[in-house]
């Protein structure tokens, strides 16, 4: 067998390997699309059934996550995800909750029993006067890079959150297939051109022990 | 947004965006155009093409994600587009299961090995 042949047969087997790896990432695609739907009809059985559609998106929407495209060379690129961690995402939830909380620190004292005990409350509450930084930093802004969880509420079922997640690894998993797609795409009309180019051989050939 | 990559579009039913938007991709620019369209009973075809165009000639869109079922509706115009950027991705949706034989992708592969191919 030639060269040219042996390598067209590489091409082809590696071509199948992209077409099983893609069947292979479609099907966990599609399963985790449907837990996510699952999870989404679970909330919306415990929240009410208007309570998850699309009248209570944010009217400011940030995107939380981006897909970024290298270029592999033979016209092949490279789609990934910039998902925040997992780790992130709690300290984050931890950071929500301590938000909702009272914006007034310390206790108050209502009741002045001995007045001694004045003098020392004068100097906490000294103490306790915040800087104008401080204020502007506590007062409460609409941030746009909000959880698209809180659109739905602010203590939302765990389903909602697993839906969430099950997304989350849909979209990592979609800039997967994508890159496959592309590669798949590019491998063909490799291959179709090796053909091409391995039928005139073979038709020149055929001209010359034929003369 | 960590760096600022690309955009994931979704054109689909309101599960399929809802779950989308939940995962962090949805996004209103300056001019209050989304990077997704939900599909309802009453949505037109052409205002559904006209989004897909839309989102094909936008810069900032990396991947563009549609319900099989739609992407039927406006097949015409997903196997004109040919570029790798942004690609499309044909999704199932709750009530139409996803089915090869209508991806656009795989017939185009599947197209290698046409008797056309071999001849």
């Amino acid at each position: 067998m030639d060269e040219s042949a042996q390598s067209l047969d590489e091409n082809l087997l590696a071509f199948m390997d992209q077409l099983e790896l893609l069947e292979e990432k479609r099907i966990r695609l599609n399963s985790l699309i449907e837990q996510g739907w699952f999870f989404i009809s679970k909330a919306r059985y415990s929240m009410g059934n208007k309570q998850v559609s699309a009248l209570q998106y944010a009217s400011e929407i940030k995107p939380l996550v981006g897909v970024h495209v290298r270029a592999l060379g033979h016209d092949n690129v490279k789609f990934c995800t910039d998902l925040p961690k997992q780790k992130n995402e709690c300290h984050n939830c931890n950071a929500l909750v301590e938000d909702i909380g009272p914006k007034e620190e310390g206790v108050r004292r209502r009741i002045k029993s001995k007045q001694t005990s004045i003098e020392k409350e004068t100097v906490e509450e000294l103490s306790n006067i915040k800087s104008p930084e401080d204020l502007s930093t506590s007062k409460s802004e609409p941030n746009p890079q909000q959880n698209p969880l809180q659109w739905f509420g602010i203590l939302v079922p765990q389903s909602l959150k697993q839906a969430q997640l099950s997304f989350k690894q849909v979209i990592e998993l979609s800039a997967e297939i994508a890159t496959l797609q592309v590669q798949i795409l590019n491998s063909k009309q490799e291959l179709k051109r090796r053909f091409q180019e391995k039928e005139e051989k073979r038709i020149k050939k055929e001209e010359t022990t034929g003369c | 947004m960590a760096g600022r990559g690309k955009l994931i579009a979704v054109i689909g039913d309101e599960d399929t965006c809802t779950g989308f938007l939940l995962g962090g991709i949805g996004e209103l620019n300056k001019n209050r155009k989304p990077n997704f369209l939900v599909v309802e009973k009453d949505t037109s075809v052409t205002e559904i093409e006209e989004t897909f165009k839309s989102f094909l000639a936008r810069n900032d869109i990396g991947i563009i994600l549609i319900n099989q079922f739609i992407a039927e509706m406006i097949r015409h115009a997903i196997d004109a587009h040919m570029q790798s950027i942004p690609a499309v991705l044909e999704i199932p949706s709750k009530e139409h299961p996803y089915d090869a034989s209508k991806d656009s992708i795989l017939r185009r592969a599947k197209g290698m090995f046409s008797a056309d191919d071999f001849r």
